[in-house]
């Protein structure tokens, strides 16, 4: 029996298409200043979390805690996904994986920033495994240190792998499938651990990891960050222990200089800086969410094409849960005659929906350029102007998120007393009933924070949309609002799509 | 002494009732659930091939060794929804990389709309069950995996393992060898200074 999610409600759509028609036009009328404004708080002025930030910054204890919790979290997945149930539902490796991690992980990205990557036990494995030390800095000759060949040096690997992952849980259906769930974290432990005996520092979590990766681009969009505290400091500083590290810290896994820093992407939130920094100037504070994508983070043509993918493949997973999808996916597997499984008219469905936004984009961009007084080279603008897809996607994989994991988390206490599911059938339709029934928050709150999502991203997009333009006059006075006429359809388009998404009956995984 | 055979005897008879309940689903006994019956556990799979929408059921959901199943499949027309009414030819083979072995399991006639296939595996494993049939000329093949007992876990943990070892010991002998040219080689320059 299928069951489907009520989609977005047409009261909480046109409240939606109302603030961002607002929004839009503020932005169109607006005379925009020459520098963005930033604001920012050390965390350690707010109570509780400063102690909590503090505690975590000078110790390598906690975090070696939580990293002991998420390994066996995680090595308890493989068991269950390779001894227990077949049964999705009834299994805690598909249900944790998919529908409380993967679902949950995004969320966590706004207000954590990279948190995950601190604790990710398919690393932490591989630390472990390589370097034979549980925490101090290990000796240099554990891993062959070669440096990535300059040609690696790029995201193209993790765009690839999210692709691959995107294919592997919507096309093959590795997200109802327990034994190919626990492979493909077996896979990560092998793929983590040979990069890691071979090349410097974690060069698998900076171009590599797909959930690295994703973790990173949204990161750029979070609440927090991780900067010098007195910038001079930095400056004055000769010995860069935070790139270097000490004789009992790690230097920093992804070659990041803290005076230099401007942007989280490739942070992984490991605390070596903090606690290697002598002058104990490196701590956390809350600033305006996505200070980076609006300003701060520089344009790189590869990671332009991640964060588009990103944009292409959430879109794609939230067309794939839709019932036209079915159908249509039939009809083109009958036309091209494709097997029973449909794994071709799969492909071909994804190949479109993912080079769809590219196309516009491109094509978009191709009119700024036109549009725009001064000359500019179309990677570089295609580049400069690829964060507005960063704040698109990540409302819409919330908002589609939030769907799975008020509803299809129900049950989990269940799994988690029997995480092999020993003894166990398949969901009945009355327990199905009860999930759909029974989500764990109210659905009018669920699509308020859709909606209010929907309309948070639009208004960012726009943000940074206005920001990265006008970046690229260098006489801010020629500034003319139609220069952001190409983007403003973009993002438009994008949105409107989306919510129309939002709006249909969603099918329920589990 | 006596106080504590009472005891046990109602502690026996509790848990008799107990058992007994277990055995009995809403109200019917659990022992006439089987493949007829309107709530039996299986694993339903549902797929369209060619002209056809295809819908296959296996009996019980997770069999064990030399424990009897069957395995229902339904074909109807996708244009008006007419079921097949030819024969069905049912075959099976290890679901392994390097089997190549095919066992033909039989040829049924349609029953009722459904074409009913039993089948008895005496050795765990995963095997693909293949249903053929031809309509209009064209050939109809439908694969549909079949897992018999417990899976082998040790395959997918024995080949990580063994890949994590052999990068492992790979890198340190690779180091071994590096630290030596290199201590070898400030020894013939400290001799040559």
């Amino acid at each position: 029996m299928i069951m489907t999610h009520p989609g977005l409600p047409d009261a909480w759509l046109w409240f939606a298409i109302a603030l961002m028609s607002l929004a839009l036009l503020w932005v169109l009328l607006r005379t925009p200043t020459e520098t963005a404004k930033q604001h920012v708080l050390k965390v350690e002025r707010i109570p509780v979390f400063g102690q909590l930030a503090r505690l975590f910054s000078v110790s390598p204890w906690p975090l070696f805690i939580f990293k002991l919790i998420s390994v066996a979290l995680f090595l308890t997945v493989i068991a269950a996904g390779l001894f227990g149930t077949p049964i999705p539902e009834r299994n805690l490796a598909t249900t944790l994986t998919w529908t409380v991690w993967w679902a949950g992980l995004i969320i966590t990205v706004f207000f954590l920033g990279s948190a995950w990557c601190a604790v990710c036990p398919w690393d932490a494995i591989a630390s472990w495994l390589v370097k034979r030390r549980l925490w101090r800095r290990a000796d240099e000759s554990s891993s062959l240190g070669l440096k990535v060949p300059k040609a690696w040096r790029n995201v193209w690997p993790a765009l690839v792998m999210f692709a691959g992952l995107t294919w592997l849980e919507l096309g093959v259906g590795v997200t109802t499938n327990p034994y190919a769930t626990a492979l493909l974290s077996l896979l990560m432990i092998i793929m983590a651990t040979v990069y890691m005996a071979v090349f410097e520092g974690k060069a698998f979590c900076k171009y590599v990891c797909p959930v690295g990766r994703t973790v990173g681009f949204y990161g750029q969009l979070a609440m927090v960050e991780l900067r010098p505290r007195q910038q001079q400091t930095c400056i004055d500083c000769k010995t860069l222990e935070c790139y270097h590290g000490t004789e009992e810290v790690e230097p920093c896994p992804t070659h990041l200089v803290m005076g230099t820093l401007t942007q989280s992407t490739y942070c992984t939130s490991c605390s070596a800086c903090t606690m290697s920094c002598p002058h104990d100037n490196v701590g956390w504070r809350v600033r305006s969410p996505a200070a980076e994508a609006i300003q701060h983070a520089r344009p790189h043509w590869d990671e332009a094409w991640f964060m588009l993918g990103l944009l292409g493949l959430t879109t794609f997973h939230g067309i794939t849960m839709l019932e036209f999808w079915e159908q249509s996916l039939s009809s083109f597997g009958q036309l091209i005659g494709d097997s029973g499984q449909l794994i071709w008219s799969f492909s071909v469905g994804m190949l479109l929906v993912f080079f769809a936004p590219i196309l516009l984009y491109s094509l978009l961009i191709r009119l700024t350029k036109s549009l725009l007084p001064v000359a500019i080279d179309f990677k570089q603008l295609f580049a400069k102007l690829a964060f507005v897809s960063l704040p698109l996607a990540f409302v819409y994989h919330i908002a589609h998120n939030l769907n799975h994991l008020i509803r299809e988390s129900r049950g989990f206490s269940d799994v988690l007393i029997n995480p092999l599911g020993r003894d166990t059938l398949p969901l009945s339709s009355h327990e199905l009933h009860m999930r759909h029934m029974n989500p764990l928050m109210s659905e009018q709150l669920l699509y308020g924070l859709q909606a209010g999502l929907m309309i948070f991203g639009f208004w960012l997009a726009l943000q940074i949309l206005q920001r990265r333009t006008i970046e690229t006059l260098t006489d801010k006075s020629i500034w003319r609002a139609h220069y952001l006429l190409p983007g403003v359809i973009f993002i438009t388009s994008v949105t409107a799509f989306n919510l129309w998404l939002l709006v249909q009956p969603m099918i329920m995984r589990m | 002494m006596k106080s504590l055979k009472i005891i046990l005897a109602m502690v026996l008879f509790l848990l008799g009732i107990a058992a007994a309940q277990a055995h009995h689903v809403l109200g019917r006994p659990a022992y006439s659930l089987g493949a007829d019956s309107n709530t039996p556990p299986s694993m339903q799979v549902e797929t369209q091939i060619g002209d056809f929408y295809v819908t296959y059921m296996a009996f019980p959901a997770f069999p064990k060794p030399n424990q009897q199943g069957r395995v229902n499949l339904y074909a109807s027309r996708i244009d008006n929804g007419l079921p097949f009414d030819g024969k069905v030819t049912f075959k099976v083979n290890d679901d392994s990389w390097f089997s190549g072995d095919e066992e033909i399991l039989g040829i049924q006639d349609i029953d009722d709309s459904v074409f009913r296939q039993g089948f008895i595996f005496q050795k765990e494993g995963d095997y693909i069950i293949t249903a053929e049939f031809e309509s209009g000329g064209e050939p109809y093949t439908i694969d549909f995996p079949l897992r018999i007992g417990e899976p082998t876990p040790v395959g997918p943990i024995g080949i990580t393992v063994a890949i994590l070892f052999f990068v492992l010991i790979t890198v340190n002998v690779l180091q071994r060898k590096r630290r030596f040219s290199l201590k070898a080689k400030r020894a013939r320059e400290e001799e040559h200074s």
